[in-house]
């Protein structure tokens, strides 16, 4: 409760009993540190320093991973991603999806796109810290990449909704995003010929419908994967799609820089919640109407009235679960494409990944010292590295391994409205009146 | 509360009533006359008078109430059909605001018949209309230093959305018709000729009636749709939303306005094309007339009366030709005329002032509750 200006007071009574019961869960000597949720035991014990690089298969990786956590899943070639029972693929339900993700139409007031905050030359996201939001509002967390979406379980940076599918009405529909309803959004994709005859196709229903949408949207974002970055070929046998500084990178990835231990697996993230000591975004300092929002946002997720008063930094997963332990704790996301999703952490805290870096080996602070407003749930996996310039150089290098080249997409033409009914028609129904 | 008593008690006798004004015979109605005096907290109104006009109370900052209630048209606006939310357009006609304060029912179809709290609410939060999440528009107001300010001063804490609810009905109170020549007794000879056919030979009173000249309830009389609803999809999609979220049957292929429709959804639609008896006063700034603009002026609503509406199946038995000559019918307009008093376009009623253009940041923000 650091940042909570009346509780402060009561912080170190509170943070002892903390204590005894981390102390007591430590001592049962079965906790994971992947639990997200729960005070990681013993991370202090995991050595990294003498870790030697290792390779794919890394017996290496896993000796000392069983201190903490046996079973890390190692790097790996991105496969397909999974495609839901309920929702099959087909060219022509992405053909629909890509339309309707550039359609502004699926916003309040018919100005503001998924596309808009999703830019495909913004490595489908928004180039800022903090989202530029719906027209008169700003957001108040960075726009998180559509690009490779599809291989998160949950998604939003506190894995808020289970799918794509939920994922889409979720942001469409939000006060600070799309500010949309459904019944009107769905009111004017009935108005659109086009998209009558292609959700007809597609779906089998007479009228288009919001759900149907959303699907239509999810199959599209689905198409928009990358698994060809040098480090899929690298580990699918081209072992020059690596070189030797990108090489010792990697060794570092998964030894000394402790990455592995979440950025794990094909998808580089294990997907838990952990507060690794991101600090607060100083733009709600200096801007008017990133204020607003934050209050906003404090009071549409249920906080209590003190907390409301008293909080000054986003609590992450705690809005979720309402768990004190799960303040400022955020999902790991996953690190490819990030060569193109600049800027970085949930407000844009970094604006390279050269910040990063230099983040994470300063054991969670940035250059000015800062570090999380809830240092009581900051995870112990994170510590300092002592990593050389040389040796953060070729961790950054590995790291743009982990993105291909760029995907940018040209915007489709949206298709036009036409009213539904003809002069005549409506005279027609006029007379029989 | 003893004219609230004498309505209704008159209300009996207009429902009584109904077949001598199918007649064409005078009718025993509530009187028409002077507008009771509501009694206004000035500091909530005045506050209620700054929201009316701010663009931050709608959901991208880009209309206000009085864009579509516009001061210089009688709180109404010069277009048939309102505008509506940016992205959308609306499917019906702004209704004039003056003296909306002593209504019993609001809206075209009387969706709302409780109190203006509600209305505003179902303004400000309704998507075609201002598509407002309330949520921000209360952080939105905290971040305004005179808004801090001004809720204080009306007793209503820091700013809320119940606050808000509360202060633009307190502000509408003060929006109540002033000078017109019925009132002062100042009418002209027309005028008075007017009024006699209005409660004799025309039959007006039957429905306008009481010091609002509205009973309140709902008719079909027969206005022709207006096709633009359905022409321009930026209208037609509002009106899908409406129709489909009031629960409105086949609405897809509906090509008339329900109305009151909704309120009891009479399974043969019969129901269909009722609309809530409209007040006649002010008319001088509120044109074009009914529900969908569809009359122009006020000559052309008296000679659609006068012809008996246009065709419908679902129209009231009370709509019949009147049979008014020429002049009958001038002396009925000068008559509407008379019921409308001075603009209210000054300061009094409307906020003149500047809004800030950004949201001030709050200084030491750190350190201050939210």
């Amino acid at each position: 409760m650091g940042s909570f200006n009346k509780a402060e007071q009561k912080a170190p009574i509170l943070f002892l009993i903390i204590s005894v019961v981390v102390t007591a869960v430590a001592t049962m000597a079965t906790v994971t540190f992947a639990m997200g949720d729960k005070p990681p035991a013993t991370a202090s014990k995991v050595s990294l320093t003498s870790m030697p690089a290792a390779g794919p298969t890394q017996p290496q990786v896993k000796s000392f991973a069983k201190v903490a956590n046996p079973e890390i899943p190692p790097l790996a070639p991105l496969g397909p991603p999974p495609i839901p029972a309920d929702n099959p693929m087909s060219d022509a339900k992405v053909a629909l999806g890509k339309l309707l993700y550039f359609d502004p139409r699926l916003g309040g007031d018919a100005s503001i796109s998924c596309s808009t905050c999703h830019e495909p030359e913004q490595g489908w996201s928004f180039a800022e810290g903090i989202s530029r939001g719906y027209p008169g509002t700003v957001h108040w967390r960075g726009s998180q990449p559509v690009l490779n979406s599809a291989y998160y379980n949950k998604l939003f940076a506190v894995g808020s909704t289970p799918s794509l599918e939920s994922q889409a009405p979720s942001a469409a529909r939000g006060g600070v995003a799309g500010n949309g309803e459904n019944d009107i959004m769905e009111a004017r994709l009935r108005l659109i010929p086009d998209y009558v005859n292609r959700f007809n196709d597609v779906f089998g229903e007479p009228w288009p419908t919001i759900n149907n949408a959303w699907k239509a949207i999810a199959a599209f974002e689905r198409t928009l994967v990358q698994r060809d970055t040098p480090l899929d070929k690298y580990l699918l046998g081209d072992k020059t799609a690596l070189d030797d500084q990108q090489l010792r990178g990697k060794a570092l990835y998964e030894g000394k820089a402790r990455c592995i231990l979440c950025h794990n697996g094909a998808f580089t993230t294990n997907e838990k919640y952990y507060n690794i000591g991101v600090p607060r975004a100083t733009r709600w300092e200096e801007d008017g109407l990133a204020q607003v929002t934050f209050r906003f946002e404090q009071y549409a997720k249920g906080t209590t009235e003190e907390m409301y008063r008293n909080i000054k930094d986003d609590a992450g997963l705690y809005y979720r679960n309402k768990n004190k332990w799960s303040m400022g704790k955020f999902r790991v996301p996953s690190l490819r494409y990030t060569k193109y999703t600049a800027p970085f952490m949930r407000q844009g805290q970094f604006y390279t990944l050269e910040e990063v870096i230099d983040f994470y080996d300063r054991g969670g602070f940035d250059e000015e010292g800062r570090t999380t407003s809830f240092p009581e749930t900051k995870t112990p996996l994170i510590q300092k590295l002592g990593l050389s310039d040389e040796e953060k150089e070729d961790l950054l290098f590995f790291i743009e391994a982990l993105s291909g080249d760029e995907i940018l997409m040209d915007k489709p033409k949206l298709p036009p409205y036409k009213p539904l009914f003809s002069q005549a028609e409506l005279q027609t129904a006029q007379a029989a009146k | 509360m003893v004219a609230i008593v004498t309505t209704r008690h008159c209300f009996l006798a207009v429902t009584l009533g109904v077949s001598l004004a199918i007649a064409g015979q005078a009718v025993a109605a509530p009187e028409i006359g002077p507008l009771p005096v509501l009694k206004v907290n000035e500091a909530r109104a005045e506050l209620g008078k700054r929201l009316f006009f701010d663009k931050r109370v709608s959901g991208d900052v880009g209309i206000s109430c009085a864009t579509c209630h516009e001061p210089e048209n009688g709180y109404a606006n010069k277009d048939a059909l309102s505008k509506g939310y940016p992205g959308n357009k609306h499917f019906r006609n702004a209704p004039g605001l003056i003296n909306t304060a002593h209504k019993k029912v609001w809206m075209h179809d009387g969706r709302i018949g409780t109190n203006l709290n509600d209305v505003t609410r179902e303004m400000i939060t309704e998507d075609y209309i201002m598509n407002m999440d309330m949520r921000i528009m209360q952080e939105r107001f905290k971040q305004d230093p005179l808004y801090v300010e001004m809720f204080k001063a009306a007793g209503l804490g820091e700013p809320s959305n119940g606050g808000v609810r509360k202060a633009i009905p307190e502000y509408l109170k003060t929006l109540t018709s002033r000078g017109a020549p019925f009132d002062k007794g100042t009418m002209s000879a027309s005028a008075k000729r007017g009024m006699k056919l209005f409660k004799g030979k025309a039959g007006c009173v039957a429905c306008h009636n009481g010091p609002v000249f509205t009973d309140g309830n709902a008719y079909n009389t027969g206005v022709k749709e207006n096709f633009d609803v359905w022409l321009d999809p930026q209208r037609h999609q509002a009106f899908i939303a409406y129709a489909a979220f009031m629960g409105i049957k086949n609405y897809m292929n509906l090509k008339r306005d329900p109305g009151a429709h909704l309120q009891k959804h009479a399974a043969d639609g019969s129901d269909m094309g009722r609309f809530i008896t409209p007040s006649l006063r002010e008319l001088k700034y509120t044109a074009p007339y009914m529900h969908n603009g569809m009359s122009k002026t006020l000559a052309d609503v008296v000679a659609f009366y006068n012809r008996g509406g246009d065709n419908d199946r679902n129209k009231n038995a009370r709509i019949k030709p009147l049979k008014l000559g020429k002049t009958e019918q001038q002396d009925l307009v000068v008559f509407l005329l008379a019921l409308s008093g001075e603009p209210l376009t000054g300061s009094k009623h409307v906020w003149l002032k500047a809004y800030p253009t950004e949201y001030p940041v709050i200084a030491n923000w750190l350190n201050v509750p939210n």
